[in-house]
């Protein structure tokens, strides 16, 4: 990987789960992280002032707070805008009140997800810190039509204009576009974002990427619903 | 028993009022009869009372109290109503009375009646004797040997006078005395005033004579005897002057009694030995006020008390009998219901003893018709019966009425309670009839109270899966996580399996809690979900190609209309509601089995109809098959089932105000699962 392993990255746990907080903490020590928990909305900001992390990991609802963790990105991204920040959630519902809320969180995931798999959606972040940092290479860019695609830095553009998407996001629309005309099942989708997610949140991803797409482009209609099957991308 | 039925049963009851009648109508009945025969004992009694302060005008002889004695030649001389003719015959005497042996002490019979009209006694006197001994010429009557009939009449003064009839041949003879001449023979004088006529026949003669009154005694000795011997019949009292009275009804007597009684009753008088003295008045079969009687009205014979028991009328011309005549010669006034000989009505018959000299002497005997009074009665009770029969009908129709009203009441909250959770499991709490005051209305709010409490429970459990999944979550992910950390530190190989099986466990776990969070999430998306013109058909198309590639044991058919469908909706969840509806279809059909889907335009609805072979559903079931978690299906693998799928389906028919319904062919081969979506 592509980062600086003498300096430790610095990862702040938001969460009010002590097990959990604690089992995340244990997980990403191993993997090299540094590593600090926080409990609640208040610890977690005054650590903040004084110390911004690399990257910050917050669960939704924090003890008293039903939706603190919204709170706490809003005082972050002050504090930070490129600060990379993942919401934890218990809820599915809670995935359409973070997207619906354009918080800036780069990802957003269910609890569900294993240890692995976090671990990877972290050093994925990191990646694009990383990648986002260097200057403007040929890098591996996915081009289809009006879409470039730059996995590298995870990032995505239609007609030269940036789409910001988030990590599942990316994962969905990069799984779509490398086959153009294919059709993906909602689990294809699936694995290739590496979460688990039901049927229901892979069609509501799907949409709000077609939205944001057609945000920056109102005729934009690429993402095709095969019903039955899944989706496919039309040039 | 229907509420109709008994109603009726309880309306029915008014029919005790007739019954009630009735009895009422008995007693009136007895109660009639007894002041009935009251009264007509005072009357009795008060009619032997007035005729006791004059005896002489009720009695034959006062002094006389030896009871009558056929054998000592007593008899009784029936009233005749015309003065017969003289001819030997009887007929014309307009009798019934038999005629009654002449006391004999050989075998030679004679038999006399008697009878008398105004001025004249008549006899008829039977004699058994076929040959005629005649008369002789010049005859000697103390002499000579002939046959012939000797009357010997006694005045009150103790005289006696003699006559004899005796004849050579049948004809118009006239009676004679034995008178003595100065030289001491007898002759016979006719004595023409007495007249008779003789006729013989083959048995005997008979002889029919009539006797002035002025010529008759107190007494009469009556003897008939055989020309050729000793034989002789009857009984010539003026030895011992014992007998022969007559016994008759006293003149004026009947008319005195007249005077006594009202129309239709009919008063006797009897001496002691029950021989009439004097008899008035008719029971008369018309009634008071001269209205004819009313006959037999039709209830009477519900009512009326059992007559045929009573003891029928005896009808004798010489003498009344009865027990309440016996109870009145033994001293007290009896009353007794007899059945009237000549028509079988009830007759009231009293009798009141006749005292005299403080003997009883005789009785006196009143006869009414005893259905006079009812009459009176009988009309009244008619109107009774009709105004009770008219009641009864009155309060049976309102009592069918009601029960109508009642059952069709009773029957409209019951199909409203058997409707009240539809076919697609929703509840509703709405009843008919809730608004009433009465006690259906209340049962109808205590359904509503219930159905009520059962929506809320029903809501409750609906939100329970999700509440669970939700909070069993983090628990979940803390012992994933856990593992996720153990297994990174490094599992020695004998350890790897109870973390394999932790892990299963969990994934299964994870499946459970999904399901039973995943109402919750589908009503979360569905509300969330926008609404677009698609093609249904177009959809349809699509979709099936994907199931024929997705369920390859299954033969998947379409049917739908050739142009395109336009519904505004959301196309996902149409989608997802065909998967589950498929995915529920493929479980059901047999490997060789066929799964139809037809798409058409029914009645300003698109109706999308699934249907598969195998198994019908239970009838049971049709109505919950659509509740969220509900699960008839006994899991042929190791998936949990929690039924979710029809309530996605319902939930979807539902955001589009449709509707979902599962019904089984008719011929019990399938399931048919349709969804009827408003085209507007």
């Amino acid at each position: 990987m592509g980062y600086d392993f003498s300096m430790k990255k610095l990862i702040a746990i938001v969460e009010d789960e002590p097990a959990l907080r604690d089992n995340y903490a244990a997980a990403f020590a191993r993997q090299g992280y540094q590593v600090k928990t926080y409990a609640n909305r208040r610890q977690a900001m005054q650590a903040f002032a004084a110390h911004l992390p690399d990257l910050a990991i917050i669960d939704i609802s924090l003890e008293d707070e039903a939706e603190g963790g919204f709170d706490l990105c809003r005082e972050l991204r002050v504090l930070s805008a490129g600060l990379p920040i993942i919401f934890l959630t218990a809820r599915d519902s809670e995935l359409d009140a973070v997207s619906g809320l354009r918080l800036g969180a780069d990802d957003f995931i269910t609890k569900d997800v294993s240890l692995p798999h976090l671990a990877a959606r972290v050093a994925a972040l990191f990646r694009r810190i990383d990648a986002l940092k260097r200057p403007d290479d040929a890098a591996e860019v996915v081009r289809r039509g009006a879409l470039a695609i730059d996995v590298e830095k995870m990032q995505t553009t239609w007609n030269g204009t940036p789409v910001t998407l988030s990590l599942t996001e990316f994962w969905i629309v990069h799984a779509l576009a490398r086959n153009p005309g294919h059709v993906k099942n909602r689990q294809q989708l699936m694995d290739a974002a590496n979460v688990v997610l039901d049927d229901n949140t892979i069609t509501s991803h799907v949409k709000r990427v077609r939205r944001k797409f057609q945000q920056s482009d109102a005729t934009f209609d690429a993402i095709q619903t095969v019903y039955g099957m899944g989706y496919r991308w039309v040039e | 028993m229907s509420i109709r039925l008994q109603l009726l049963l309880i309306a029915l009851t008014t029919l005790v009022l007739p019954w009630a009648g009735c009895e009422y109508a008995r007693e009136l009945e007895t109660t009639l009869r007894k002041s009935q025969e009251s009264s007509l004992q005072a009357a009795a009694g008060t009619i032997a009372y007035a005729l006791a302060a004059e005896p002489q005008r009720v009695l034959r002889d006062v002094a006389d109290t030896q009871p009558f004695a056929a054998d000592l030649g007593d008899f009784y001389v029936y009233p005749l109503h015309n003065e017969p003719l003289l001819d030997g015959y009887r007929e014309d005497w307009g009798l019934t009375a038999e005629l009654s042996a002449l006391p004999t002490a050989t075998d030679y019979h004679a038999r006399l009646i008697a009878g008398s009209v105004d001025r004249y006694l008549f006899l008829y006197i039977e004699v058994d004797d076929a040959r005629l001994d005649p008369e002789p010429a010049d005859v000697h009557p103390e002499h000579d040997h002939f046959d012939r009939v000797d009357l010997t009449f006694q005045w009150p003064d103790g005289a006696l006078q003699a006559y004899f009839f005796a004849t050579a041949a049948q004809g118009l003879i006239e009676a004679q005395t034995t008178v003595r001449s100065e030289d001491g023979t007898d002759h016979a004088a006719p004595e023409p005033r007495i007249q008779a006529y003789w006729r013989q026949n083959s048995h005997g003669y008979h002889l029919e004579a009539r006797i002035p009154r002025s010529l008759v005694g107190g007494r009469l000795w009556i003897e008939a005897s055989d020309g050729g011997g000793n034989a002789k019949a009857g009984f010539l009292g003026s030895d011992a002057l014992r007998g022969g009275r007559m016994f008759s009804l006293t003149a004026g007597l009947s008319q005195r009694l007249t005077t006594f009684i009202g129309a239709g009753t009919e008063a006797t008088v009897v001496d002691e030995n029950s021989f009439k003295l004097g008899v008035a008045g008719a029971v008369s079969p018309t009634s008071i006020e001269g209205q004819p009687a009313a006959g037999t009205t039709w209830f009477r014979r519900f009512i009326a008390d059992d007559t045929s028991q009573w003891p029928l009328q005896v009808v004798t011309p010489d003498r009344l009998t009865g027990r309440d005549v016996s109870a009145a010669l033994e001293g007290h006034g009896a009353a007794e219901w007899l059945r009237a000989a000549s028509n079988q009505e009830a007759l009231l018959s009293v009798a009141a003893p006749l005292l005299i000299n403080g003997q009883i002497r005789g009785a006196v005997i009143l006869e009414q018709a005893g259905d006079r009074l009812l009459d009176l009665r009988d009309r009244a009770l008619e109107h009774l019966f009709d105004l009770t029969l008219l009641a009864t009908a009155l309060s049976l129709s309102f009592a069918f009425g009601i029960a109508g009203w009642i059952s069709m009441r009773i029957g409209r909250l019951r199909q409203a309670a058997d409707g009240a959770i539809g076919s697609d499991g929703s509840i509703r709490s709405r009843m008919p009839e809730a608004s009433r005051r009465d006690e259906i209305g209340a049962l109808a709010r205590g359904f509503e109270r219930l159905l009520a409490r059962l929506n809320e429970h029903t809501q409750y459990l609906r939100t329970l899966g999700g509440k669970l999944s939700h909070e069993l979550r983090t628990p979940l992910t803390i012992v994933r996580s856990s593992l996720d950390n153990l297994e990174s530190e490094g599992v020695r190989a004998d350890q790897r399996g109870y973390v394999t099986r932790a892990r299963e466990g969990i994934l299964r776990l994870q499946t459970i809690l999904s399901a039973l969070g995943a109402a919750s999430r589908v009503e979360e998306s569905i509300k969330q979900a926008e609404r677009v013109n698609f093609d249904v058909r177009a959809l349809l198309v699509s979709a099936v190609d994907a199931y024929r590639d997705g369920f390859r044991g299954a033969r998947i058919e379409l049917d739908t209309p050739p142009d395109a469908c336009f519904m505004r909706g959301a196309p996902d969840l149409i989608v997802q509601m065909l998967d589950k509806l498929v995915e529920n279809a493929v479980d059901f059909c047999p490997l060789s089995g066929t799964i139809q889907i037809r798409l058409r335009v029914v009645a300003g609805n698109y109706e999308l109809t699934v249907e598969n072979d195998g198994p019908p559903i239970p009838t049971a079931m049709l109505g919950l098959l659509f509740e969220s978690l509900f699960e008839h299906r006994q899991g042929v693998d190791d998936k949990p089932h929690f039924g979710l799928g029809l309530y996605i389906v319902r939930l979807v028919a539902e955001f589009h105000a449709g509707r979902a319904t599962a019904l089984n062919r008719a011929d019990g081969s399938g399931a048919v699962f349709v969804v009827k979506l408003p085209l507007v």
